[in-house]
């Protein structure tokens, strides 16, 4: 895929990371108490899911960070050079094509010249073998 | 209800009676017009030629790198990608603290989202003109390698000849 897309596929990627990221965590996390007068939340004890809302964050949160590193070595990627820079360069090209152009279309001429002479050539020849060869 | 369906949809163009005797006189009907520029309307809605793409302002949308006619797009992609960075880490801030502030704060984070990808689609026509580029090298070098071939089988073609001769004559002495 080219840069510019890949770019915009990362883009995309860090978007959908951060939206997954807070749609976790927000589905996830624990009750928090608001005000020391309300009672404490009772302590349901699934505790895996507290140490799996922990290490979940870390990861997303590494993966967002990773997306955004390789978001920024793709930028540094990028092949940029000035649009005069390539208007000068087509000019030449063309300039270039066109010579070649017309060299391809001389040797062409010559050579179907050749072939003609060539093909002259075979047919006295093969006519001068049958003049040769009376059947007798 | 008949006459409801069938006044809803506009019935075909007549310029098919224009050519009623196309077969026998293909010059008596009329040429199709020719291409439309610039903008026009179809169905109500407009549509235009030249495709350019529309700013930011057009849609709307604050530009948040700046303006100007040469601005070095990776360092403003950079800084957009960190600025993205920090209000992602405020957004979590606010989640905690003050929970009912968020509007804003994703508010700020589409809009770097679509300044980022605003910049991206202003490349678009850069890599069209370095495709160009590349497409006439390739042809610049396959028209070179035809000259080249063509070069040698004349050569060849006139190195059997000489040896053809050189034989006809040997068998001639």
């Amino acid at each position: 895929m080219d840069i510019i897309s890949q770019l915009q596929e990362q883009v995309n990627t860090i978007a959908m990371l951060a939206l997954n990221t807070f749609g976790t965590l927000q589905r996830d996390a624990p009750p928090v108490r608001l005000s020391p007068d309300y009672p404490e939340p009772p302590a349901t004890n699934p505790s895996e899911e507290t140490v799996n809302v922990a290490e979940q964050s870390k990861a997303m949160s590494a993966a967002l960070v990773q997306a955004a590193k390789k978001f920024d070595m793709l930028v540094a990627a990028l092949p940029l050079s000035g649009e005069d820079a390539q208007l000068k360069r087509i000019a030449e090209l063309q300039a270039e094509n066109e010579a070649v152009g017309l060299e391809l279309e001389k040797q062409l001429e010559a050579a179907e010249l050749e072939l003609k002479m060539v093909q002259e050539l075979f047919n006295q020849a093969a006519d001068n073998c049958l003049n040769l060869k009376k059947p007798d | 209800m008949t006459t409801a369906t069938s006044s809803s949809y506009p019935p075909p163009p007549p310029y098919y009676r224009l050519y009623k005797d196309y077969e026998r006189d293909p010059a008596s009907a009329p040429d199709p017009p020719p291409p439309i520029q610039g903008a026009f309307p179809l169905f109500g809605a407009t549509y235009t030629t030249d495709v350019v793409l529309p700013t930011l302002e057009d849609q709307g949308v604050r530009q948040l790198y700046p303006k100007g006619p040469n601005i070095d797009i990776k360092k403003e992609l950079r800084s957009l990608n960190r600025e993205l960075q920090l209000h992602i880490l405020e957004l979590a801030d606010i989640l905690v603290e003050r929970p009912s502030q968020y509007a804003r704060k994703v508010e700020d984070i589409s809009l770097i989202f679509k300044n980022m990808h605003h910049l991206l689609n202003s490349l678009r026509p850069h890599q069209a003109r370095a495709t160009l580029i590349h497409i006439l090298e390739r042809q610049i070098q396959r028209r070179k390698q035809a000259v080249e071939d063509i070069k040698k089988r004349r050569e060849e073609a006139r190195r059997l000849l000489k040896e053809s001769l050189q034989i006809v004559d040997g068998q001639l002495r």
